[in-house]
């Protein structure tokens, strides 16, 4: 192994802290959803990490796996936006208030 | 430690990826943001690469920046969001979303710092006696080919494969369903 599995987990884990704040901090629905593929990558490279560490490729399908529910939330996740975008035209969260209590 | 080629290639693309994803985060325009993400990924693939998972990387360039990308690039096509550029990036709790991400890092790397036994500290498990069941040594394909995945996909995994085309043909369905223009309206 080249570097050790530390870095990688460490990479993997600031990845996954930006994917955190652009979820939580950015305001367009879009980018709200492209911040949760670049934490699904951060999962995906801590994967590959373990499966490198461990000599064991089942990380790698768990990674695999973890795409393809990436693309079905890219889906449904778009398409819930073309929804909303239909009713009311833009993509900001904080325009959505009619389910405000 | 030597520093080898391949490891200054790991940390070029460990800083590149870090660097790209901040700016996808933070950039003002939607589509600079996607472009970002697309460098964050060629980057992830570079490092899959290292690792020895070839076929994750391909999968990973070809799905995820081939057709993920593309498809949130054609709804943000779709959308035009002419507006959003004058629009503030962030909410007003931007302070406490950061805060949520360093203290998500700070409590990995407390997890890291305070285990007994490090995880570098233990051998990998080829350095060890289960060395000769490795697949290098059996003869069995190496990790990270595509014989090696396959086996492991349509083997153990075989039902949570069926599963994953199953958890698909429902995000199509749901897709259909939520963005296809109605008879009605």
């Amino acid at each position: 192994m080249i570097v050790p599995i530390e870095t990688v987990l460490g990479l993997s884990a600031v990845l996954f802290a930006i994917g955190v704040f652009g979820f939580l901090a950015r305001r367009n629905i879009i980018l709200m959803l492209v911040s949760v593929e670049v934490m699904l990558n951060a999962v995906n490279l801590s994967l590959a990490g373990f499966s490198r560490h461990f000599e064991d490729p089942r990380g790698q399908v768990l990674a695999l796996f973890v795409i393809a529910v990436a693309a079905a939330e890219a889906g449904v996740g778009l398409g819930l936006v073309i929804a909303l975008n239909r009713n009311r035209p833009g993509a900001g969260v904080g325009d959505l208030t009619s389910l405000k209590w | 430690m030597t520093f080898l080629p391949a490891q200054a290639t790991f940390y070029y693309m460990a800083a590149a990826s870090v660097l790209s994803a901040v700016a996808a985060v933070t950039r003002r325009n939607p589509v600079h943001s996607m472009l970002w993400v697309l460098a964050l990924f060629l980057h992830v693939a570079g490092i899959f690469l290292l690792l020895g998972a070839e076929f994750l990387a391909a999968v990973q360039v070809i799905v995820y920046a081939g057709a993920i990308l593309v498809f949130y690039l054609f709804v943000l096509m779709l959308l035009d969001l002419s507006g959003e550029e004058a629009r503030p990036r962030f909410g007003r709790h931007w302070p406490l979303a950061a805060v949520v991400g360093l203290s998500f890092t700070g409590l990995a790397w407390l997890e890291q710092v305070e285990t007994p036994g490090r995880a570098g500290s233990r051998p990998a498990p080829a350095e060890s006696s289960t060395v000769a069941e490795s697949p290098q040594e059996t003869g069995g394909p190496p990790l990270g080919s595509l014989s090696a995945v396959g086996k492991d996909l349509f083997g153990p995994f075989a039902l949570p494969f069926e599963l994953a085309s199953l958890v698909l043909l429902a995000a199509i369905v749901g897709a259909v369903t939520l963005a296809g223009r109605r008879a009605e309206s």
